[in-house]
């Protein structure tokens, strides 16, 4: 369905000087820094996967994205759209894609959301038919009917995210592209927000890549993930792997009493790193494979020898993840270095 | 015709606009008012202290054409120049919605014409009709606007009607085009001042091109400009014969294919330049 082929997109950015000197030379001389936000990136995804496409911040995510749906143009290398290119033809792929930016809404902003659904109707010249059936399948998964006739302006976050998801299936294409669809929501939306993802793929067999900083979002939906770090790919496969590679990682942050030194305290085993804060010497870290150890008997063990007014368990984050793994690459570098 | 149905939301909300502005475009109204009525006295200043006195005509206008020519353009420049594009494509690239068009199957250009010809028609409708009727009604009434035949007088409204819309869509070609060159330079104020002066002067806005210098004037009238406010306002007044009026038509036709295929041309160099912002 989608073929990616040493994909690579190199941004020039011209030097400005600094001060006003600086800005009037370069009125007249331009320098340029090239940036690679994607570089050499090759992949395939058939039909009807659920893919996570996820990297730190500015790790050329959303770049790959807009080379996928036509946006941008790549500097060197390929995108096929089932046989087609997208930024080469773009009319045509246009309508066998839906496109969903989490920090920017393609719905008009004055006008009732019904409203922009008639026009998108009309762009992408959905039947009547068809526009009934999806419109009340739409609404069931994502419970747009109550601010239906509300302008776009004032929808809260999530509820404009279900009208955006639901505008991108309008047309019922066969991918759908998602940078960060549950940015900035909290635990209920999303949760209703990736139900209803798992829906139109199941329903309409869509091919989904999604764009996430969330690890719970990749857990719930993603079969196989793609990882990129600096444009280039760091990891692809499936998500079970990448378990089994770094285990079940939770940490748990502790905020201790003043009268406890954690330095002191006896650690609970080998299994379970402390990580201090030195500019919050309140905070204390744990980290741990919850897999290898009881998660019950960290948090007593937190209680009853840290003496923790409070605490807070949270999954490893993507950060962490790409962390590993390149640190887990050079490792594997400096080895095959020695031999 | 199923394919150009998909742009009619643009033609639909672009009128709609025009009527949510219809306070600003009031106020416009009433200044334009106090500018024509400056023009009317100093034409006639200009003809009073001729050497031929008030009588007299200057470069082939007579003092009651050229009090015509003065009212008709700003009527026509009122109804028919109503184009943003520029503008919007301005918008587009700063705010990186230009993406939102990207993916969807409608061409960027068409999506401007839709507008461009909602925003005319409706303007032609509130605004045009009950000017070009007062307009045109007072110029006939006072006898500084003669009509020797109603037929030639309908045949040339007729040829007027296309003329205008001609003028419309080269308007909107050449902001297209000026908002393109937006994707290579953010200045877009300095732009859109070049645009305005540039469109005032060479299409005979300020003044008729009959007024320029010889090989200049020449020049001038096979330029696209002539065909955006003078010719139309001509062909109104029936101050061109049938030959002429098509010689003009087919001019501003030329012009209005050579300047979408340029900015065709334009845009599918331009939009590999695009950086969306937050990537």
């Amino acid at each position: 369905m989608i073929k990616v082929q040493e994909l690579t997109k190199i941004f020039r950015k011209p030097i400005r000087g600094k001060g006003l000197i600086g800005m009037i030379s370069t009125l007249f001389s331009r320098k340029y820094t090239e940036i690679r936000a994607v570089d050499g990136v090759s992949f395939d995804i058939p039909e009807g996967e659920i893919v996570g496409y996820i990297g730190s911040n500015g790790a050329g995510k959303s770049t790959t994205i807009k080379m996928m749906c036509g946006i941008l143009t790549p500097t060197s290398g390929k995108v096929f759209i089932g046989d087609k290119e997208p930024y080469l033809k773009r009319r045509v792929v246009a309508k066998d894609i839906g496109v969903v930016f989490g920090q920017k809404s393609q719905l008009w902003w004055d006008i009732p959301l019904v409203e922009s659904f008639k026009v998108l109707k009309e762009i992408y010249q959905v039947s009547d038919e068809d526009y009934e059936e999806r419109m009340s399948f739409l609404s069931s998964v994502l419970g747009i009917d109550e601010f239906m006739t509300q302008p776009v302006r004032t929808l809260s976050l999530g509820q404009r995210m279900r009208a955006d998801l639901a505008a991108s299936m309008l047309h019922n294409p066969k991918i759908l592209f998602l940078d960060e669809p549950t940015i900035g929501m909290d635990v209920l939306v999303k949760e209703k927000i990736r139900t209803a993802i798992h829906a139109l793929n199941a329903k309409y067999h869509t091919t989904i890549v999604l764009t996430t900083h969330d690890m719970a979002d990749i857990e719930n939906l993603c079969s196989r993930i793609i990882m990129i770090e600096k444009g280039k790919i760091i990891y692809d496969g499936p998500l079970r792997d990448i378990k089994r590679r770094f285990g079940n990682i939770k940490t748990l942050t502790l905020t201790v009493p003043p009268s406890v030194d954690p330095e002191k305290v006896k650690p609970f085993s080998d299994d379970v790193a402390m990580v201090l804060d030195k500019d919050n010497k309140d905070k204390v870290v744990l980290k741990f494979d919850a897999d290898k150890v009881v998660l019950e008997h960290v948090v007593q063990y937190a209680f009853s020898q840290y003496q923790a007014i409070d605490m807070k368990i949270a999954d490893i984050s993507i950060e962490d993840v790409v962390k590993q793994i390149l640190s887990q690459q050079e490792e594997e570098h400096e080895k095959a270095k020695k031999i | 015709m199923r394919r150009l149905r998909k742009y009619k939301p643009f033609a639909r909300a672009s009128a709609i606009d025009m009527m949510a502005y219809r306070f600003n475009i009031l106020t416009w109204a009433i200044v334009t008012v106090a500018e024509v009525a400056c023009l009317v006295f100093l034409w006639l200043a200009v003809y009073q202290s001729s050497e031929g006195g008030i009588n007299s005509s200057i470069n082939g206008f007579t003092y009651k054409e050229m009090i015509s020519y003065v009212v008709l353009t700003t009527i026509f420049g009122f109804v028919t120049f109503n184009d943003d594009t520029m503008w919007y494509i301005n918008r587009d690239i700063r705010q990186g919605t230009i993406g939102n068009f990207l993916i969807k199957p409608i061409s960027y250009r068409g999506k401007f014409i839709a507008s461009n010809i909602g925003a005319f028609s409706m303007m032609s409708l509130v605004f045009g009709i009950p000017l070009y009727a007062a307009g045109l009604g007072t110029l006939i009434g006072i006898g500084f606007l003669p009509v020797p035949s109603v037929w030639d007088f309908i045949a040339h409204f007729g040829l007027f009607l296309i003329a205008s819309v001609l003028a419309c869509l080269l308007n909107g070609a050449i902001s297209y085009l000026f908002g393109i060159l937006c994707f290579y330079t953010t200045a877009a104020w300095g732009l859109n001042s070049l645009k305005t002066t540039v469109i005032s002067f060479l299409s005979g806005t300020l003044l008729p091109i009959a007024f320029f210098p010889n090989v200049f004037r020449e020049i001038v009238s096979y330029m696209p400009f002539a065909g955006m406010s003078q010719n139309p306002v001509l062909i109104l007044m029936m101050k061109y014969s049938y030959l002429e009026c098509a010689k003009v038509l087919l001019i501003s036709f030329a012009w209005l294919i050579l300047l979408e295929l340029l900015g065709k041309l334009l845009f599918n160099h331009a939009i590999k330049l695009v950086t969306v912002q937050g990537g």
